[in-house]
């Protein structure tokens, strides 16, 4: 599609300014309190790549909604997850980030200790205690599927559906059920992961993931490689499109030269583009031709968000020792470019000039439907 | 004697708790029965909910091993061994034939090499 035809497609807009979330939003620490009891614990959540948890007994904690959640891969190879609290007095069981516990998940205060399935196997006394049924104080369990190779997990009683929710994401973006299948995403490895600690707001993030207003004034590189983002469409502006390579690209990587064949289930039709979807609330998936890129986003406090970020490529470019420094570099680039201006923007979030928030421009109206959302989910 | 159960009920690298004097754990290792005092020496809990490693068990709270044949810890935290009891096979049926008095034979031994 070339800029011309994108223009076309455009409709006027009747308006072309319009409002996003107040300030308040992405500094109240009342209002963050209420995104994670209202969002990030009643929607699925990303929080881990399934191979990181590739061995019985591996586990990750991980912070969902103000909860830690401890993932765990049991003995039967199956990924389960729990509350990380002991159901006897509170304490939290794994303090780690991730590890290996050989058969059992135990309390390090009084050595309540828990099957990998949850169970409550033993405890100091136990048999003595004959009015306790072990079966009513197991782990608190959370809801938990595998899809694109990454474990998805919801605090809430009863889940909404993952289909209607994340997978609908998905192919609304794509347009289609079955293209996100051609990249095999279950199936690619981590090539490299790369950890940012982001002293933004989470939903800076995401609308800056959403639009590409800004990508021809913070992303040269970016928009060498794709030169219809100098006019500022954003792939999730469309359904169905990917951004297209430059004539003289070859690859997407930091120099446009190199890159790796394309994966093997990509069609024709989508070689030589980008794609990026965003998964609400948390997840951002670039497809290219050759790899993936894979970010979960961690929010931490009102003003403070990790962000994960794999890149996957195919076992055999992994096992052929490849240098993969130009084909990460790009998106490392494009990373580090967007969450320097996402840090720009949080102390001004708090100041008296954007106390009624900002505007979005025709080609950041989208983002009004994530606005919509997010004050949805919170309100009354 | 102490009936178990069937045979069948009891499946490779499982086991089973039955109340003699004290609670005995009884032990299927690849179709050998094994019975231990189920209280594991060092604290309160049961060794039938522990883990099997060949011929041993693990307790579940802190890691104590004992042999299943000898009733000795293979070390710390636990320095007393537990008593093993007779198990016989009968028509199928799987019986424990409690060893009389709860004193252990072995305390000097397992002491002197757990030291």
């Amino acid at each position: 599609m070339s800029s011309v035809e994108v223009q076309h497609q455009q409709p006027e807009p009747a308006t072309s300014l319009i409002p996003t979330l107040p300030g308040a939003h992405y500094t109240d620490p009342a209002i963050f309190e209420r995104e994670q009891s209202r969002i990030f614990q009643r929607h699925w959540f990303a929080a881990a790549r399934s191979s990181d948890l590739s061995e019985p007994g591996n586990f990750r904690t991980v912070d969902v909604g103000g909860e830690s959640v401890v993932i765990v891969r049991g003995r039967d190879r199956s990924l389960r997850a729990f509350l990380n609290v002991c159901r006897h007095r509170g304490a939290r069981l794994c303090m780690e980030d991730s590890g290996t516990v050989r058969r059992s998940l135990q309390c390090p205060y009084h050595a309540w200790t828990y099957g990998l399935d949850g169970s409550l196997v033993a405890a100091p006394n136990l048999n003595s205690m004959h009015d306790v049924n072990r079966d009513e104080y197991g782990l608190v369990k959370v809801a938990l599927r595998e899809w694109l190779g990454t474990v998805w997990v919801c605090l809430a009683d009863e889940p909404p559906s993952f289909a209607d929710t994340v997978q609908a994401a998905v192919s609304g973006r794509l347009g289609d059920h079955e293209t996100i299948e051609e990249w095999g995403i279950d199936e690619l490895v981590v090539g490299r992961r790369i950890t940012y600690d982001v002293k933004a707001n989470w939903k800076l993030i995401v609308e800056n993931f959403m639009e590409c207003y800004h990508c021809a004034t913070i992303h040269p590189e970016l928009t060498e490689v794709l030169p219809e983002f100098a006019d500022g469409y954003a792939a999730q502006y469309f359904v169905g499109h990917g951004a297209e390579f430059g004539e003289e690209i070859s690859g997407f990587t930091v120099d446009g030269q190199g890159g790796f064949g394309k994966l093997a289930g990509v069609g024709e039709s989508h070689d030589r583009r980008y794609y990026a979807i965003t998964v609400n609330p948390q997840v951002f998936i670039n497809l290219v031709p050759d790899h993936v890129i894979f970010h979960r986003m961690y929010p931490m406090a009102v003003d403070r968000t990790v962000v994960e970020c794999d890149w996957l490529y195919t076992q055999d470019v992994i096992d052929s020792g490849a240098d993969l420094s130009k084909s990460v570099e790009l998106f490392h680039r494009v990373n580090q470019q967007d969450f320097d201006a996402c840090e720009r923007c949080q102390p001004a979030m708090s100041s008296k000039a954007y106390a009624a928030g900002g505007v979005l421009v025709p080609s950041e109206h989208h983002i009004g439907e994530f606005r919509d959302w997010v004050a949805d989910a919170i309100s009354d | 004697m102490i009936l178990v159960g069937a045979v069948s009920e009891i499946p490779a690298g499982e086991s089973v708790r039955v109340q003699g004097q004290v609670a005995i754990a009884v032990f299927n290792v690849d179709g050998e029965f094994y019975a231990i005092d189920d209280t594991c020496t060092h604290q309160d809990a049961s060794l039938s909910d522990g883990w099997l490693e060949g011929c041993a068990v693990e307790c579940p709270l802190h890691a104590a091993c004992f042999d299943l044949r000898t009733g000795r810890p293979s070390g710390p935290p636990a320095r007393k061994p537990v008593r093993t009891h007779e198990v016989v096979v009968v028509d199928g049926q799987v019986y424990v034939h409690e060893t009389i008095g709860t004193e252990v034979e072995v305390v000097g031994a397992v002491a002197e090499e757990v030291a």
